[in-house]
């Protein structure tokens, strides 16, 4: 009896073991034919091989969309190779590696990677640079969902911007937002674990995609940006201020006063929302709002009056700096909380006599 | 640590269990996801990081990398070290049992197969479910013959990456909605620009290139351009800000030592100019106009970011002529950039983005003065708005509508709703009346929850027609009828506010008086955290001058409720929790409209959570500080 049961479980343990080779094999098969390096291939463990199976797909039907010209293509190709100056060009797979490089070069001048979301949030292609930024391969994050990765707190809002409707679809609606996501970097640029992942500011702007066969779908594609805390600035038509967290100026550098007229000491005390348009109120909060949550911020275009008449179109990028206490290293530094911006004037002065505040019929305009 | 993934193969380790979601992350040769934060004392079986993991808010990372497979037999390296720590983690921290953990990943994998099956288009017509094994089969098919078809992707084997680089370039271009474009800075000859430029500003690649970039951008930004473009040094003007001071440092290093790119980077605006799309209508007009009518040109802010390149001048050939004499002998230097439009509000149009001609918007401090008027209220007021400015709006309403108008005052200070006016009539400069609709809301700032100015949407009403007004608003009901009645009277009785004869007198004291009661609500009812009132402790009118036997000064009619200070809670404005009480709340309404935009607004939160939930989100956010944030320096200045 005994001997007889023991039979049957070899056997099914033995076809079990045969329906898991078969199965293996299969899979095998899936990850040979993605286009990854054979390495890669290897190593990849049975839901990776389906869910890059699924972005493999997808990004197939999404990109039959817009299929180019070879005519285009290569004439892209001779003008990139022209503009870059190199020196392989003579290479036949020259052709190739310019590509690599000038699609490189995009990313690198964007300074973020790309990223297509299905509007449950899956992220379904990333450009293999995500490894620079978030510390993890592409392989190990397409396929997988974004609120995985990213803060919950701002898992409303970026529900939000995946809702769309098919009109916002068909125009390719535009999408701008700021967004929390986990980081496996170290500070020297390593991959760590993601046990200590640290959470990295996001600024994603891109627009959505409709894609009509096998079924209508809808994609978000975006570029993504980390937020940086260094700038890099010319003197003119830009200077930085710092506020309190109330947005009230505590200081601004000098050249305020030739792009918008206000000494720096004027501005002192005074909180932005009395110096920018009516209608940018919303822009504004929800700008302050990002900075709050998020510490980190890009304001979009919004306008700044000018002392005495007229307005600015500006854009500001901006950071909540730590508060930093006196220390041994650093005894005579004491500052508070505080929001830093970098304010880029986009415009000239616009309608100068026009006066629209109270504030600018009190004062002229010094120039 | 990377030596451990690179020994296993980087297969999917790195997934994340959020707090919120339940969704588990589970792979076959990666971790259990367990509930509870796992320590580095309960990892001990794991060889990985030894940093003490950061707790942090809403952390996600409790998950460790081993794994709990045991049907899979391929990755057999994997499998001893794994069954060690399995042992471990039963041992330790084991909460479920292993069933459940197998059955989540089983089901992980099914949904998996079910969305494989879903994408590929034999598998769909199938009626029945198909198995496992027939989809994977299916799906090899399938990935064949995609192959088959699309010969670039055939290419693009032997090369790690997953898309070709021209459709990956193609795709980045129209997430950024840039265009890319190389200029020598010499003359700012335009070298290079990408196909999708015609897109963006409606010009065909060939008129642009070999032009100069400075015919295509407005004139007053040509200065600011040229800068950009100096290479004389090669980072001019760098500066750095501190992050850790928020000062300004000179840079003495180069910003790009860090980065793979050589060259400085440039980021900066300007203006260039779109070629308008119709050309027939133009030639009409020149034609009609024989005199010289100045088109104005059309023009959009673009955002260039890139860098400095520079390139020996015996690699360019033709497009290097004529440069190379400017430049030192064999050095040809160029920017190389994106240009990318950006989505809101492209400044070519003079602010009259989302207000309709018969709209204009003005702003009140919070007696009523007015302290900005929108251009447009001088077609319709006649007025200048600096004839306007520092006036109080009630000298403008008409006798009949001050009461309504001032009991709207009254609660648009006291709630974070949009209050909507009845139609009323506002004086012109010439006398006469124009018939007006307001909205109103008092804009809150996020941080201090103090009210810093009143914003107003004024519509003309045409006079045929009197509107009813929406429903913004619900208590608007009752007290429409309550104004309604009100105006009947000869005298306006303005309740709360003392009844002299005359009207212009003391018209302007009616903001002013107002704005009066409610300071002084505030200051006898201060919260002891700051200073500033949560809104949450002002439902209703708490007006000492309780006058009312006529109207419900009160919103929604209901009966002042004298409470405690601080956290009462209104009961039309359920808050609930920090996060997800706020949704319900922040349904149509102004600012609250950005809490679901943005997510759990500071509004929901009262100061000292506001102040915490920053400092937490700071911690959180470790963006290029360059070291750990150090918790003996965190200062909490409120």
């Amino acid at each position: 009896m005994t001997a007889d049961k023991e039979k049957r479980r070899a056997i099914s343990r033995e076809a079990a073991r045969k329906r898991r080779r078969v199965e293996s094999d299969v899979f095998g098969d899936l990850s040979h034919l993605l286009p990854l390096h054979p390495s890669v291939q290897a190593h990849l463990d049975k839901p990776s091989i389906i869910r890059l199976t699924l972005s493999y797909i997808r990004m197939h039907s999404l990109l039959k969309e817009s299929i180019r010209t070879t005519a285009e293509s290569t004439h892209m190709v001779r003008y990139a190779q022209v503009a870059e100056g190199r020196e392989e060009r003579s290479d036949c797979d020259g052709g190739q590696d310019e590509e690599e490089k000038e699609t490189n070069m995009y990313l690198r001048i964007l300074e973020g990677f790309l990223m297509v979301l299905s509007t449950e949030g899956d992220m379904i292609f990333l450009s293999d640079n995500v490894s620079r930024y978030m510390g993890m391969t592409q392989t190990e994050l397409m396929g997988h969902n974004i609120f995985e990765y990213t803060h919950p707190c701002d898992h409303e809002e970026i529900r939000n911007n995946l809702r769309l409707t098919a009109e916002e679809v068909w125009c390719g609606e535009k999408r701008d937002f700021v967004m929390r996501i986990k980081s496996a970097l170290t500070h020297r640029g390593r991959s760590a674990n993601l046990k200590s992942a640290t959470w990295k500011v996001l600024h994603c702007q891109g627009r959505a995609k409709m894609c009509v066969s096998p079924s209508s779908v809808s994609y978000l594609l975006l570029t993504c940006r980390p937020l940086p805390l260094s700038h890099t600035l010319l003197s003119t038509h830009t200077f930085t201020s710092q506020h309190s967290m109330d947005m009230r100026f505590t200081y601004c550098d000098q050249r305020v006063t030739s792009l918008l007229g206000y000494s720096p000491e004027e501005l002192l005390g005074r909180s932005i929302y009395e110096l920018c348009h009516t209608l940018d109120t919303h822009c504004l909060n929800k700008n302050h709002l990002n900075l709050c949550l998020k510490s980190q911020s890009v304001s979009g275009q919004y306008r700044m009056l000018v002392r005495g008449g007229g307005y600015v179109w500006v854009e500001s990028h901006s950071a909540v700096i730590p508060a930093v206490r006196p220390s041994k290293s650093r005894p005579s530094v004491h500052q508070p909380l505080c929001i830093l911006c970098v304010t880029y004037v986009l415009s000239g002065v616009e309608e100068p006599f026009l006066q629209l505040s109270l504030d600018q019929t009190i004062h002229r305009h010094v120039s | 640590m990377s030596a451990w993934n690179a020994a296993t193969g980087g297969g999917d380790r790195a997934g994340g269990e959020p707090a919120e979601d339940v969704l588990v992350e589970e792979k076959q040769s990666s971790s259990v996801s367990l509930p509870v934060m796992m320590t580095p004392s309960s990892a001990s079986g794991m060889s990985l990081s030894m940093d003490m993991p950061r707790k942090r808010k809403g952390s996600m990372d409790n998950q460790d990398s081993k794994s709990t497979s045991v049907n899979d037999a391929d990755m057999e390296d994997d499998q001893i070290r794994s069954d060690e720590e399995d042992q471990h983690v039963k041992i330790k921290c084991f909460r479920e049992p292993h069933s459940q953990i197998e059955k989540r990943r089983r089901d992980k994998m099914n949904n998996l197969i079910d969305k494989l099956s879903a994408m590929i288009p034999t598998c769909n017509p199938m009626s029945r479910k198909l198995d496992k094994l027939t989809v994977l089969r299916m799906a090899v098919q399938h990935l064949k013959s995609l192959k088959g078809s699309a010969s670039s992707f055939s290419e693009a084997n032997y090369k790690p990456s997953f898309l070709p680089d021209e459709e990956l370039k193609h795709l980045v271009l129209k997430a950024a909605d840039g265009f890319l474009f190389v200029v020598g800075c010499d003359r700012g000859k335009i070298v290079f620009v990408s196909e999708s430029v015609t897109k963006i500003l409606n010009y065909s690649r060939a008129e642009l290139i070999g032009q100069s970039l400075f015919d295509y951008i407005h004139p007053k930004d040509m200065g600011k351009v040229k800068e950009q473009l100096s290479a004389s040094e090669l980072y001019p003007r760098e500066r750095l800000i501190d992050a850790k001071t928020g000062l300004q440092v000179q840079a003495d290093l180069p910003v790009s030592a860090a980065r793979l790119c050589s060259g400085a980077r440039r980021s900066f605006f300007c203006r260039m100019k779109y070629n308008k799309i119709s050309v027939k209508i133009e030639e009409k007009e020149s034609h009609a106009n024989t005199s010289k009518k100045k088109e104005s040109q059309k023009y959009c802010t673009v955002h260039c970011t890139g860098y400095m390149r520079s390139w020996p001048t015996s690699q360019m050939g033709a497009e290097g002529e004529g440069e190379a004499d400017k430049q030192d002998s064999s050095h040809f230097s160029c920017l190389v950039a994106v240009g990318r439009v950006h989505s809101h509000s492209s400044p070519q149009v003079n602010g009259e983005v989302r207000v309709k001609p018969t709209e204009f918007v003005t702003r009140y401090a919070m007696d009523g003065k007015f302290t900005f008027v929108d251009q447009r209220a001088t077609t319709i007021l006649g007025y200048l708005p600096q004839e306007l400015l520092g006036t109080s709006c009630y000298e403008y309403f008409h006798q009949d509508d001050l009461p309504h108008l001032a009991d709207r005052h009254r609660k648009v200070l006291r709630s974070k709703e949009k209050i909507e006016t009845n139609c009323y009539k506002f004086k012109t400069k010439y006398g006469s009346f124009v018939t007006l609709q307001s909205q109103w809301f008092s804009f809150v700032n996020p941080w201090t929850k103090e009210v810093e100015y009143i914003v107003s949407t004024n519509t003309v009403i045409s006079h045929d027609h009197s509107r009813t007004s929406r429903s913004g608003n619900k208590s608007e009901q009752s007290s429409n009828s309550k104004a309604s009645e009100d105006c009947k009277k000869s005298l306006p009785i303005i309740p709360g506010i003392s009844t002299t004869p005359g009207t212009m007198i003391y018209a302007g004291s009616i903001g002013t008086q107002i704005a009066n009661e409610l300071l002084d609500f505030n200051r006898l009812n201060s919260s002891p955290s700051s200073g500033t009132v949560s809104p949450f402790s002002l439902p209703q009118d708490k007006s000492p001058q309780t006058h009312n036997q006529m109207s419900n000064n009160v919103p929604n009619g209901e009966t002042p409720d004298m409470e405690m200070p601080g956290k009462s809670i209104s009961e039309d404005e359920p808050q609930g929790a920090a996060f997800s009480g706020g949704e319900a709340l922040m349904g149509e309404n102004s600012q609250l409209d950005l809490d679901s935009v943005v997510g759990p607004g500071l509004s929901s939160l009262s100061n000292d959570e506001a102040a915490i939930s920053v400092i937490m989100s700071l911690l959180e956010t470790d963006t290029n500080l360059g070291e750990a944030v150090d918790f003996e320096e965190m200062h909490w200045s409120l």
